[in-house]
């Protein structure tokens, strides 16, 4: 039973850990000068050193604020439920399932599923390049925090 | 004892340097549409009153020019705009010097307005000071400011989330507190006698369907006396 918690404790570390690699780190989209969004641009340099510059103004700026909202969100509630899993291990009665915690993972499913969406659907069409680890990542998330919702709304506290 | 001196001088010293030092505020950046006018504020902050003879100083500097030349000159109460160079007759002074406010409009902007415009106020005899400085960005149309939708999104998905919790235990408090005062009165109304089966009634109220049964049945009974 305690390696059951152990193991639905660290996956949803895990989801944390995912979704905010993929949230920070600046590289969804990769070529062999330049590592991309979300939030800013690294150029690399003649000198060998990399710039940290402003993304171009021909994006679509709504869609790529869409996108850093939305994967913000999945990291806020995949947090949020980590710390309501926390609280339902001790408040919930014998036998009933944690709905509350499970609730907040397929918000941060969800959300993290629009960005990653919304990304793959609008951004680079055509380009020369490929997508980056911070993109993996977030698709990466999407299964895990779908894996957990799931995990969430099955798990009955133990009857003793 | 050293350290109390210590103290005391570097105290002394800040407060000194502080009342011989100008502060001039300006905005970081400022953003218009082709055609539009456009307001340049400036203001200061200074230990002393505000002198009469306060002057305010505007320049100019093109993108990838290298020099400044002055726009706009406030000194001995006169204002002296532009009538030479590429602002005539578009300048405005629309600042109010004993307010400490030295803020301009240009009028109809185009694009080779693009640039660095700098303040630089005096406040005699404080006089020691920075000048401050806006940059002009000109837009065929203004673009969404970085970040503006990102935290909307943000504020209003959190704000939905906090009040359906709110409601949520707003709701399960007002259903506690009917169940309360509806087993309250019963208790009170029917008597010692019925104490042990009023008692069983009341708590097999707290299924929710009977629970709605029960608060309409007490509505019918208010509303019985009413008609008494």
């Amino acid at each position: 039973m305690l390696v059951l918690l152990a193991a639905i404790f660290i996956l949803h570390i895990a989801c944390i850990c995912v979704l905010l690699a993929a949230t920070i780190h600046n590289a969804w989209w990769m070529t062999d000068t330049v590592s991309t969004d979300i939030w800013a641009r690294w150029t690399l340099g003649a000198s060998g050193n990399w710039n940290y510059t402003e993304i171009p103004n021909n994006y679509p700026t709504e869609y790529l604020q869409a996108v850093q909202a939305s994967s913000v969100l999945a990291c806020i509630f995949c947090i949020l439920g980590l710390f309501v899993f926390v609280a339902q291990l001790y408040t919930l009665p014998k036998g009933k399932r944690f709905l509350f915690t499970g609730a907040f993972q397929l918000l941060a499913w969800l959300c993290i599923m629009i960005a990653a969406s919304i990304y793959t659907d609008i951004f680079h069409k055509g380009e020369n390049g490929w997508y980056g680890a911070s993109f993996i990542l977030a698709w990466i998330g999407v299964c895990l925090t779908l894996i957990s919702c799931i995990t969430y709304f099955v798990l009955r506290k133990k009857t003793a | 004892m050293l350290s109390v001196l210590a103290l005391t001088s570097v105290v002394l010293l800040g407060i000194a340097s502080q009342t011989t030092a100008i502060v001039v505020y300006t905005s970081w950046e400022r953003h218009a549409l082709v055609g539009s006018d456009v307001r340049l504020s400036c203001s200061f902050f200074s230990w002393q009153w505000t002198s009469p003879d306060v002057t305010f100083t505007w320049h100019y500097r093109p993108d990838g020019a290298k020099d400044n030349i002055a726009i706009f000159h406030y000194g001995g109460g006169v204002a002296y705009a532009d009538n030479k160079g590429p602002f005539r007759d578009r300048l405005e002074f629309v600042g109010n010097p004993n307010r400490r406010d030295g803020s301009i409009v240009i009028k109809n902007v185009d694009y080779s307005d693009n640039g660095t415009f700098t303040c630089d106020a005096k406040n005699p005899p404080d006089i020691v000071g920075r000048p401050s400085s806006v940059r002009l960005l000109v837009f065929e149309k203004v673009p969404v400011q970085a970040g503006v939708i990102t935290g909307a999104i943000i504020g209003v998905v959190l704000g939905l989330l906090i009040l359906i919790v709110a409601i949520y235990y707003l709701m399960r408090f007002l259903v506690a507190r009917r169940v309360f005062s509806l087993s309250m009165s019963k208790h009170g109304k029917k008597g010692k006698g019925k104490e042990g089966s009023q008692q069983k009634q009341a708590l097999a109220v707290t299924d929710p369907a009977k629970l709605k049964a029960a608060a309409s049945e007490k509505k019918k009974q208010e509303s019985r006396r009413e008609k008494k």
